[in-house]
């Protein structure tokens, strides 16, 4: 019953404490979400509302696109479309290879991370430095980031001490994270200024003007392109928003949900590049357009990446990002993953204790209970379901269809009580790992009832 | 065929049924309003890890500044004057303009720098900055901020700031709420991530 999923997890769970931690700082997390939502009487018309604008915006992504195009066009942008992430790749190299970069700045962008950027960019010899402070962190250390929005979670701030008192000639042994985010913030000071071109996401592309959006606390996304003179802005095609008016709901609902702040720091608008200099647009596609003839699963295109659905999950809580075969974890992640290569993502399904309470934040309401539990019903399918979970689906089919088998073993249950541990917590019985059994009571509810006792 | 006509092709055959564009306006009639705006972006200020000095009449507004920085010595303004109230007052405690340096990297080391804002919006803290001067990295570089906003021009929530925001000539606008903040290491909040340690906004 193993997947990579939870063995990956077990190991997670080796360091207790760091797992505790963990655990109830991105629930802490959820509960500063949960504050910021009650002080909105219209919280809940708000989701409904970013649903709506969502299943518009993706069913008329051929119009909006071409309305962004013309738009950004006549604002002086350059405007591209990949079509998957190679073109993607290919696309920002000629644009920095062309204007001889050798430094390049680059915020957080999960795009750049589903299409492997840095990785083609470095290979061909431009430098490039991640400046959000939890990428920068990872990059030095030759890591993933373990969640979209908070990418270095599980790292300890002893191990950051430790990696800055090389990379950046910290104090050894001072761990003080107000102090270490101070040098960081002098170190990339000097990478902002030397680099000749920086690259962003987008949280949201609007239609209407041709400006991308983007969100974020640290102020590295301004940073980076009021240096250089040329920037980079590539976005996934289902970031497309109709117009300011529907910014008005994005922006009020992305950071309460996905770190309980009112608003992150910086809510940038760029239109137009600045004086003498270049703005390029990219526009991606890697798999989308084939998303939307999937009607079960079509949803996931409303996803913000506001990382709540991750924050309340009680599994991702107390397994860790890593613990996920795809690159984005938790809820979301298991639904994008099946839609992008089933065979090889499919260990992650079993990822979910089916709460639903991550569709239950999701403030765009994706149902990713809902479709990760459909995903499960299609495993027979794909010659990926686990043996051992059917044959114990078969043998409580047997027991439940014979009521007289089914009284006499509970009946008989209670021996299991008194049963020597090792016989109960052994390799042969999956649900005792990590998990106290349940204590089976002397009389059924249905003894009870019969004795009138309830 | 160009990789724009097949994503385009890919798209079109793709979509399914056609939702229809939603109607904002019930949404932005029952959203939250606040009945006096300004105690209210006084309160939220502090919650964003910033701070907002109402500017009483007769007040130097540059006196209120230097109270606030008195260490302050390289300070940028993006405007020579403001208006408080009926009258204008010259912004005189600052050393240089944002444009009159060589490149955006020479503004790195400016203590503080005084900027316009355009609307506030009282459920977050966030004002508008619409770009005004060449150099817009004056508006991350400095270590500290303050923002001239009109009293007048403050709003109860984000629907109502997008109806009246604009990024006029330079295409470049920005909600800036408090200071540049992040929690990357171990989830502890540092102010002064890369933008400005610390944001006052001075109603005039």
């Amino acid at each position: 019953m193993s997947t990579r999923h939870s063995k990956a997890a077990e190991l997670f769970l080796k360091d207790k404490d760091l797992a505790a931690w963990h655990d109830e700082t991105l629930w802490m997390v959820r509960a500063k979400r949960d504050n910021q939502s009650k002080q909105l009487p219209e919280w809940e018309h708000l989701r409904d509302m970013a649903c709506a604008i969502k299943m518009y915006s993706n069913s008329h992504l051929d119009q909006l696109l071409l309305e962004f195009e013309k738009n950004a066009l006549a604002n002086g942008a350059h405007v591209y479309w990949a079509k998957d992430a190679e073109e993607y790749c290919s696309i920002v190299y000629n644009i920095l290879h062309g204007h001889n970069v050798r430094h390049f700045i680059k915020s957080k962008s999960m795009l750049a991370e589903e299409c492997g950027l840095n990785e083609f960019l470095e290979e061909k010899g431009i430098e490039v430095v991640e400046s959000d402070l939890g990428e920068r962190i990872l990059q030095l250390m030759h890591k993933k980031p373990s969640h979209i929005v908070m990418p270095a979670i599980h790292i300890k701030k002893e191990e950051i001490g430790e990696l800055f008192v090389k990379e950046m000639n910290t104090e050894p042994g001072n761990n003080d994270q107000t102090y270490l985010t101070h040098a960081a913030r002098k170190n990339l000071r000097h990478k902002f200024i030397e680099a000749e071109a920086a690259m962003t996401g987008a949280n949201f592309a609007v239609a209407s003007t041709g400006e991308c959006v983007v969100c974020t606390n640290e102020g590295n996304a301004d940073m980076g392109t009021s240096q250089p003179k040329l920037q980079i802005t590539a976005f996934g095609m289902e970031k497309i928003v109709p117009d300011r008016g529907s910014l008005g709901v994005f922006t009020r609902l992305l950071a309460r949900s996905g770190t309980g702040q009112a608003i992150t720091t910086y809510t940038s608008h760029y239109r137009k590049p600045r004086p003498g200099g270049e703005l390029h647009i990219i526009i991606v596609d890697n798999g989308r357009s084939r998303i939307l003839a999937d009607k079960e699963h079509v949803k996931t295109l409303n996803c913000l990446r506001c990382g709540a659905c991750m924050n309340t999950c009680p599994v991702y809580r107390r397994s860790g990002g890593y613990s996920y075969t795809y690159f984005i974890p938790g809820p979301i992640g298991i639904n994008l993953g099946m839609l992008k290569a089933p065979l090889h993502y499919y260990d992650n399904v079993s990822a979910c204790s089916l709460c639903h309470s991550c569709q239950n934040v999701c403030p765009a309401k994706v149902d990713l209970a809902d479709q990760i539990y459909r995903w499960r019903q299609k495993l027979e399918d794909l010659g990926v379901a686990s043996t051992s979970k059917k044959a114990m689906s078969g043998g409580m089919k047997f027991l439940m269809e014979r009521p007289g088998l089914f009284g006499f073993a509970l009946k008989n249950a209670p021996i299991a009580n008194s049963l020597p541990r090792w016989m109960m917590y052994n390799d042969l019985n999956d649900w005792g790992k990590e998990h106290e059994m349940p204590k089976f009571a002397r009389e059924s509810f249905n003894e009870m009832w019969k004795k009138k006792k309830v | 065929m160009s990789s724009r006509e097949d994503i385009l092709e890919s798209i079109r055959r793709n979509t399914r049924m056609r939702y229809e564009k939603p109607d904002y306006a019930q949404l932005e009639e029952e959203a939250v309003k606040y009945p006096d705006l300004l105690a209210r972006f006084k309160e939220v200020m502090p919650q964003m890890g910033g701070r907002a000095v109402v500017l009483q009449k007769g007040e130097d507004v540059n006196k209120v500044i230097k109270g606030l920085y008195p260490n302050a010595v390289r300070i940028a303004a993006t405007m020579k004057e403001v208006r408080c109230g009926e009258g204008m007052q010259p912004v005189t405690c600052a050393t240089f303009h944002p444009d009159d340096v060589r490149c955006s990297g020479d503004l790195d080391g400016t203590d503080l720098a005084i900027i316009q804002g355009r609307v506030g919006v009282c459920e977050n803290g966030a004002v508008w900055i619409q770009q005004d001067v060449e150099q817009r990295a004056v508006y991350f570089i400095a270590e500290a901020l303050v923002i001239l906003l009109d009293r007048h021009n403050l709003v109860s929530n984000m629907h109502e700031a997008y109806r009246q925001i604009d990024t006029g000539e330079y295409g470049y606008g920005v909600f800036i709420s408090g200071p540049s903040k992040t929690a990357d290491i171990e989830q502890a909040l540092v102010l002064g991530a890369h933008g400005a340690r610390d944001v006052t906004v001075i109603l005039v």
